[in-house]
């Protein structure tokens, strides 16, 4: 079907595509339009698209400085983007010319881009929401600009070999892209390591001095980040890192010049690689100076644009805001105090009155072990100064934690930034908190145990800082490009106008019943599932039903996200199938894809457990059809838009009051996955919005869990005396899903035993018995199918617009400029 | 290094003839001032022609100043390019020498004291 109505016409009568392509083809590419390869085709498209997004970037800068407006920078370590001409070609509304184009070429556009890499510059939901923000940004018509690093390997790919995950590097950059613009007149000067001499100064004034340090450079490269309609395209600027000239003289000087290759190469290492989460431990010192980097790089690019209008700073915060994505960037808050105070003279107060308006926190994690903290000494090493500044921040600090508790001293050591110990630790997430007008959390559940269980302190001291805004996703991209058979029909049935305010969807809740829809609706998630069935088969070699229940747990994997509580449902029905005869109500596939970090174990064992357990069910010839298990390997985003759409049950089943928001959950229902989820983060909004009756929950609260920690009074062996849970967990604890490698699941089963961190036992009866539910309401189709409907119908709140609508009236102050 | 020295009104005058001071040239430059820096209590160090200054760099100006300082002179810099500038106000050296536009400036400074 033609979208005729996102059809951009602005874009379609300019000069016609085709020429743009044969330009590029010829001139670009230095070849005739024969014989190219795919990937060829893909780079000619994408700089013809490119062309295009140029000229609409350089029309939306005219209009931004023509009204001085007010800029929003996003600063992230991750931009999850995934794959771009897609999205360029909807948002630009010149899909369908470029369908039609390529037709004179014989080429299929679909085949060409599977000829791009996915650009897998973050690790989940968090590098993701960046991405779907500058959608959003760019689609309201804001001027919000991304700041991240151009990593050369992105997040590693993973293959599964005998089970196990093995990382393999990915060198996305490895044939270049053809959506970055290099801009090394912007590059920047970043000074690192040295040592600060305190002198005075011309006045006698006390004077700290950076002095010896060493130089890295930034160079950014811009990708276009288009919006809905191609009226604005803002962009995400990202930096490499190069040494300060080709050679450090000194050492190339002393004629060696192996060294001074080896330096050059340790100054580029810094835009290298992007770290997996929760690897921070192997290499912190390239990952503080990455984030360094990021922020120094940024602010100085930031301040320069500023001063090209502005004499003075006394109307920084009212032409600036930096959100700050996670503690990653925290620095900024030292950073910007430096280049205030050292660099442009401004007296402490004042720079810290800028400081503070400029700046906005979200924090992202409730879990300790994820709270970034630097050790002292390695701080004194790379950042000296910076370093001096954030005790001084923090001992005007104390001096107001001492007036409101005087004589609390472990209420001020609980708050200090700076932590006691060996060595001493600096607290990003108290940095970030002081020197920020704004702190937010990514949905009402986290906001409010940010409030009450991680900072009650901050809190106290200052409630008027501490907001929600709770996470959204782009709809353009995981309904509109992701699932085309569901935005056409929609597109039919609605018309176009839920493409920018996804609220429209309500419009659908008249037809949930109706039963030509659900007719229709039911046959694209259909098409969805034979479409993902085929990947599988492609991927694990397994074929599956695509009338079976989709039943889907894709995400980071972590303890905490509780796959290994699915794979206890899995190994339940499992063996209620071949020990007691009891077949399931319906046949299930369960789909798994996640990627865990290459350092975290038991990790890794669960990928080898889900694989095992599918290795077992999957060749049991009692099982037949009934059941199947699989974990697809490589998850990106790539892979993410096709599973969702075929996705009958979303798996949000994370332990009460541990996942800040998930957005996966908002996708799912998006495109009519039905959520099976705990009380936890954005699951209860989903909730809220989708009514009682099209979802399923279970499971303990966040409070009772919080308390059951508090007081130790989890005492997991008590739930081991309920049959259901012991015959599974004794089944971990057995060699059946591990009979070449005895004992290897055992540690699982000594796990749950001793200490179940996460509260799979406490949650496992309560999870069985929701997913009963869900088998006896899968068989009732109609009713399913409207429960789905009304999924879809009801997920408006979830749409990234409406967080960035959010964000931009009550944090950065930033209007629409059209 | 090549240094132009040029004694105007008392003032000795220098003039670095390089594009970069760093750690490639930042000792040669201490010694090829050195005689400048004992001969005269005046000097104006015009930067003008610079247009890459280092963390050694910086160092070399430093002593230089402190060495003119130790013997009750007094160094003035002049004609600072836009990143030597920039490099300056990292270290907070802006705050520590006696910074004019040009050399007639710099020189008048003097005698105005």
């Amino acid at each position: 079907m033609v979208r005729e109505s996102v059809v951009n016409q602005d874009m379609a009568t300019q000069a016609p595509l085709k020429e743009f392509i044969e330009q590029h083809i010829r001139y670009s590419l230095g070849k005739q339009d024969y014989g190219l390869s795919q990937r060829e085709w893909f780079q000619a498209i994408a700089l013809a698209t490119r062309d295009r997004l140029v000229d609409a970037m350089l029309d939306t800068e005219t209009r931004y400085e023509k009204v001085k407006a007010k800029r929003l920078y996003y600063l992230s370590l991750e931009f999850l983007i995934g794959r771009s001409l897609g999205n360029n070609l909807d948002n630009l509304g010149i899909r369908q010319m470029c369908i039609d184009t390529l037709k004179d070429f014989d080429v299929n556009l679909a085949e060409v881009q599977e000829a791009e890499r996915d650009a897998a510059l973050g690790n989940g939901g968090l590098g993701r929401l960046a991405a779907c923000f500058l959608d959003s940004l760019a689609t309201l018509g804001m001027p919000g600009f991304g700041y991240g690093i151009n990593y050369e390997y992105g997040l590693f790919r993973q293959e599964i070999d005998n089970g196990y995950q093995v990382e393999k590097p990915d060198n996305w950059l490895s044939h270049g892209t053809p959506w970055q613009i290099e801009r090394p007149e912007d590059a920047v000067f970043i000074p690192i390591y040295g040592r600060v001499e305190s002198s005075v100064d011309r006045h006698g004034a006390y004077n700290p001095m950076w002095l010896d340090w060493k130089v890295l450079i930034g160079v950014p490269h811009d990708m276009p980040i288009v919006g809905h309609g191609g009226h604005t395209v803002n962009y995400l600027r990202l930096y490499s890192a190069r040494s300060s000239q080709d050679f450090d003289m000194q050492i190339f000087n002393h004629g060696d010049y192996i060294q001074a290759v080896q330096q050059k190469i340790a100054t580029e290492t810094i835009s290298k690689v992007l770290y997996p989460s929760d690897s921070v431990e192997a290499g912190r010192e390239l990952r503080l100076t990455q984030e360094y980097f990021l922020v120094a790089c940024a602010i100085r690019d930031i301040v320069r644009r500023y001063r090209k209008d502005y004499h003075n700073f006394d109307d920084f915060s009212s032409q600036v805001a930096i959100q700050l994505n996670d503690t990653h960037p925290a620095l900024s808050v030292a950073e910007l105090m430096r280049v205030l105070i050292d660099e442009n003279d401004l007296e402490w107060d004042k720079a810290w009155e800028i400081t503070q308006a400029t700046l906005g926190y979200t924090n992202h994690t409730l879990m300790p072990e994820a709270l970034e903290k630097w050790s002292v000494p390695l701080f004194e090493t790379l950042l000296p100064r910076h370093l001096q500044i954030i005790y001084q921040i923090n001992q005007q600090f104390m001096e107001v934690v001492t007036k409101k508790w005087p004589g609390d001293l472990e209420k001020e050591s609980r708050v200090s930034l700076i932590e006691e110990g060996r060595p001493k630790q600096v607290r990003m997430a108290h940095l970030s908190i002081l020197g920020s007008h704004s702190v937010n959390g990514v949905s009402e559940l986290h906001s409010n145990l940010v409030k009450t269980q991680l900072v009650p302190e901050f809190y106290e001291l200052f409630p008027e800082r501490f907001n929600n805004k709770t996470n959204g996703v782009t709809q353009r991209r995981w309904l509109l490009q992701a699932n085309p058979k569901l935005g056409n029909l929609l597109l039919k049935t609605l018309g176009s106008g839920w493409i920018t305010d996804l609220n429209k969807l309500r419009g659908l809740e008249k037809y949930a019943g109706d039963s030509s829809f659900q007719e229709e609706f039911q046959s694209i998630k259909r098409i969805n599932k034979e479409r993902l069935g085929v990947t599988i088969h492609d991927r694990n070699h397994v074929s599956v039903n695509p009338d079976s229940l989709f039943d889907v747990h894709i995400k980071r994997i972590h303890e905490y996200k509780r796959q290994l509580l699915k794979v206890m449902h899995i190994i339940h029905e499992y063996l209620l199938f071949v020990e007691d005869g009891k077949a399931p109500t319906v046949p299930r596939t369960y789909v798994f894809a996640g990627k865990a970090a290459p350092g975290y174990w038991a990790a890794k064992q669960i990928i080898k457990l889900i694989n095992n357990v599918g290795q077992v069910i999957n060749h049991d010839a009692r099982v037949g059809d009934m059941m199947k298990v699989v974990f697809v390997p490589d998850y990106r985003v790539t892979l993410a838009e096709q599973i969702i759409p075929a996705a009958d049950l979303s798996e949000q089943i994370s332990t009460a009051g541990t996942e800040a928001s998930g957005t996966s959950n908002m996708k799912f229902a998006m495109n009519g996955g039905i959520t099976m989820g705990t009380w936890d983060g954005a699951n209860i909004e989903i909730f809220e919005e989708v009514g009682e009756g099209n979802y399923f929950t279970f499971g303990l609260r966040a409070e009772k869990v919080h308390e059951m920690e508090k007081t130790g009074s989890y005492r997991p062996r008590d739930h081991y005396a309920n049959p259901d849970v012991k015959r599974v967990v004794d089944a971990l604890g057995s060699n059946l899903f591990s009979p070449r490698e005895p004992g290897l699941f055992r540690w699982i089963y000594d796990a749950l035993l001793e200490k179940d961190t996460y509260f799979h036992l406490a949650d496992l009866p309560a999870y069985l018995a929701s997913q009963g539910e869900v088998g006896q309401e899968f068989k009732r189709r109609e009713i399913w199918q409207k429960k789905a409907i009304m999924n879809v119908a009801r997920s408006g709140k979830f749409s990234s617009d409406r967080t960035i609508r959010q964000y931009a009236d009550e944090i950065w102050d930033i209007k629409p400029v059209l | 290094m090549d240094l132009l020295v040029e004694v105007r009104q008392g003032v000795a005058v220098v003039v670095p003839r390089t594009e970069f001071l760093d750690a490639s040239s930042a000792e040669e430059f201490k010694r090829a001032i050195a005689s400048t820096l004992e001969a005269y209590k005046k000097i104006v160090l015009d930067v003008s022609g610079i247009q890459f200054v280092d963390s050694a760099g910086l160092g070399a100006l430093l002593s230089c100043l402190r060495k003119a300082a130790s013997g009750g002179g007094d160094l003035k810099i002049c004609g600072l390019t836009k990143p030597v500038r920039s490099v300056f106000e990292i270290a907070r050296l802006h705050r520590v020498f006696d910074i004019y536009p040009n050399q007639a400036d710099a020189v008048l400074a003097f005698d105005a004291v």
